[in-house]
């Protein structure tokens, strides 16, 4: 019901009254209504206090940084309240004993490479022939179960993505030249769009473990050292699949997102302004739409789905019931 | 739910400074769409909440607040004759 | 153990809600119902002096001359408990010395209230009962989930049942 609140323009930022405004340099503004917001995502260059940074720290509301290119530079995550010491405990505990952080590591492998999987077999069922592929990755997934350690596991799963990203050129009906994933900086048009909602991604389940009770800088997968919240890099995992890689397919088979929405000056590394807020605007529809969860029998939207994940995860390291992540059932 | 909440603050008395209250309370809760109009997603404790924040200033024999709700956003049509400021109510700026 | 008011409420209604309380994993922030109650408890003893909070333990929602206790609650759905949850506080408060008399549960949305009073036997009961919420709170593990027909209007359903 709350929302997230996207502001490109730039501008001050500053708390008036009870609300939070943005005044761009021309006047316009927008008031956020803190009652019903979930965080605040800037993408423009701000202007802000400590009076507005204290305001949205009372008020619980996360905010996520951007810089002028759509790169991901920060959060500020809010004090938190609710803090259980017990959970910290048991989430430290999972950590330093490698055989319990293994386990959950490779659940979390496990899942995303499942929802790779369906991916892959959701363009194989509409007519792709991708049936190398999917029995590649079939076998590799066997593999996830004996992995020895978390390098293993690592291998294992950069194995499944080289097979992933072989599907990418025959599932995209645009021309891409694409073969293997590049970050800093991305060096073309995929790598750049995954990089853009890998951080979507990374911000909104930073949003969800905020409200649960986890520490967000102690993971399982990631290395506790790999980002300060590593964790949300663990649960964002097994959303990517659904979350970025689908999107991006859908941009560009339907030409919602070609190369014009790049500056190619840079090697395509950079979307430009408008082409950020059209795949904000597909990232924040997706997300709000809804799904039957088969156990609890309601209706759940993606971005809950992450919460759910976050409970889970809650469970299983109180003893309570083994970690089972979120693969795609429907 | 989705609300529209439309008010009349009587000037008589202390009514610019109650308007002025009215205003920032309902601020935090919804948008603010035209001069005494606001609307916006609102779920069953915040309406409550709202209704409680701005009990304490409204005057029951003077004062009055109207709320609509529809059960879903959706359910309701909304056009507009003249300006289209679909905008103010975007969580995109 | 400082055993709280809502405590004891938990303990009628499900041992693992209590045992989850009590590891301070809650939910209650962001859940409609419990947020409407609360909501309910501010308003409606506005001129009246309202929740007190007692050695940081008993939270009680209106206390009148030190002599009645009220507790409000939103609907009559889990009344066993809030009648041991009133219990409690009167027990709680004559141990410290104060002559209270009686609890009443208001129910301000039916417009109803019903009278709580404590005699030995529910004394003693109530002894047993802060034993066992003791107990189960030091259990290593949550007890299992119960599934009743309450559990869909708990704020803990979506923890319990992902």
């Amino acid at each position: 019901m709350v929302e997230s609140y996207y502001l490109f323009s730039s501008g001050e930022l500053k708390r008036k009254d009870n609300v939070v405004r943005m005044t761009a340099p021309d006047g316009r503004f927008k008031d956020i209504k803190i009652e019903m917001t979930r965080d605040i995502y800037l993408f423009g260059e701000t202007s802000m206090n400590t009076k507005c940074l204290n305001f949205l720290s009372t008020n619980k509301i996360p905010m996520h940084l951007f810089n002028y290119y759509g790169y991901y530079t920060g959060s500020f995550y809010p004090k938190e309240v609710n803090i259980s010491g017990n959970l910290l405990i048991r989430q430290v505990e999972h950590y330093t004993d490698e055989t319990r952080r293994l386990i959950i590591a490779k659940e979390i492998i496990y899942s995303a490479s499942y929802n790779i999987y369906r991916n892959v077999r959701y363009y194989h069922q509409r007519g792709k022939d991708l049936e190398t592929q999917l029995d590649q990755l079939k076998a590799l997934r066997k593999l996830i179960s004996r992995a020895k350690n978390i390098q293993e596991l690592m291998g294992i799963e950069g194995n499944i993505h080289q097979v992933y990203y072989t599907c990418w050129a025959i599932v995209v009906n645009q021309k891409i030249d694409f073969q293997k994933r590049v970050k800093r900086p991305p060096d073309n048009m995929i790598n750049t769009l995954i990089s853009f909602l890998n951080s979507l991604v990374y911000t909104s389940c930073l949003s969800e473990i905020y409200v649960s009770q986890l520490n967000p800088t102690i993971s399982y997968l990631h290395s506790a050292s790999d980002r300060r919240f590593s964790l949300s890099l663990d649960i964002a995992e097994i959303f990517k699949p659904i979350l970025v890689d689908r999107l991006i397919f859908s941009l560009l088979n339907k030409k919602v997102i070609s190369e014009s929405d790049f500056d190619t000056e840079s090697n395509f590394c950079y979307l430009k302004k408008n082409a950020q807020q059209k795949i904000l605007k597909a990232y924040n529809e997706r997300l709000e739409k809804t799904i039957k969860h088969r156990e609890l029998k309601r209706h759940i939207s993606y971005r809950h789905l992450m919460r759910l994940e976050c409970y889970k995860l809650i469970k299983h390291l109180m003893n309570d019931k083994n970690y089972e992540g979120f693969k795609i059932w429907w | 739910m989705y609300i529209i909440l439309i008010y009349d603050i009587s000037t008589e008395g202390s009514g610019a400074r109650i308007s002025r209250n009215v205003f920032k309370i309902c601020k935090k809760y919804l948008t603010h769409v035209q001069k005494s109009v606001f609307e916006g997603e609102l779920t069953q404790s915040k309406l409550k909440k709202l209704q409680i924040e701005l009990s304490e200033f409204i005057r029951d024999d003077m004062d009055s607040v109207v709320v609509f709700n529809s059960t879903q956003r959706r359910w309701l049509k909304k056009d507009f004759w003249g300006m289209n400021e679909e905008e103010k109510t975007s969580t995109f700026f | 153990m400082k055993i709280t008011g809502t405590m004891i409420n938990y303990y009628f209604v499900c041992h693992r809600k209590l045992w989850l309380h009590v590891h301070r994993l809650s939910f209650e922030e962001q859940h409609e119902n419990v947020q409407l109650g609360k909501l309910l408890d501010q308003s409606s003893y506005t001129r009246e002096k309202k929740q007190i909070m007692i050695d940081e333990t008993v939270n009680i929602d209106f206390l009148q001359d030190w002599k009645i206790i009220h507790e409000v609650k939103k609907s009559k759905s889990m009344e066993e408990s809030a009648e041991w949850q009133v219990r409690y506080y009167i027990s709680y408060l004559r141990k410290k010395g104060i002559a209270v008399e009686r609890g009443i549960l208001d129910y301000p949305l039916l417009k109803k209230r019903k009278e709580i009073l404590l005699n030995d036997e529910e004394e003693e009961k109530l002894k047993d009962i802060l034993l066992d919420i003791e107990y189960i709170s030091n259990q290593e593990n949550a007890p299992a989930t119960i599934n009743k027909k309450w559990c869909k209007k708990c704020a803990f359903y979506e923890y319990c049942f992902s």
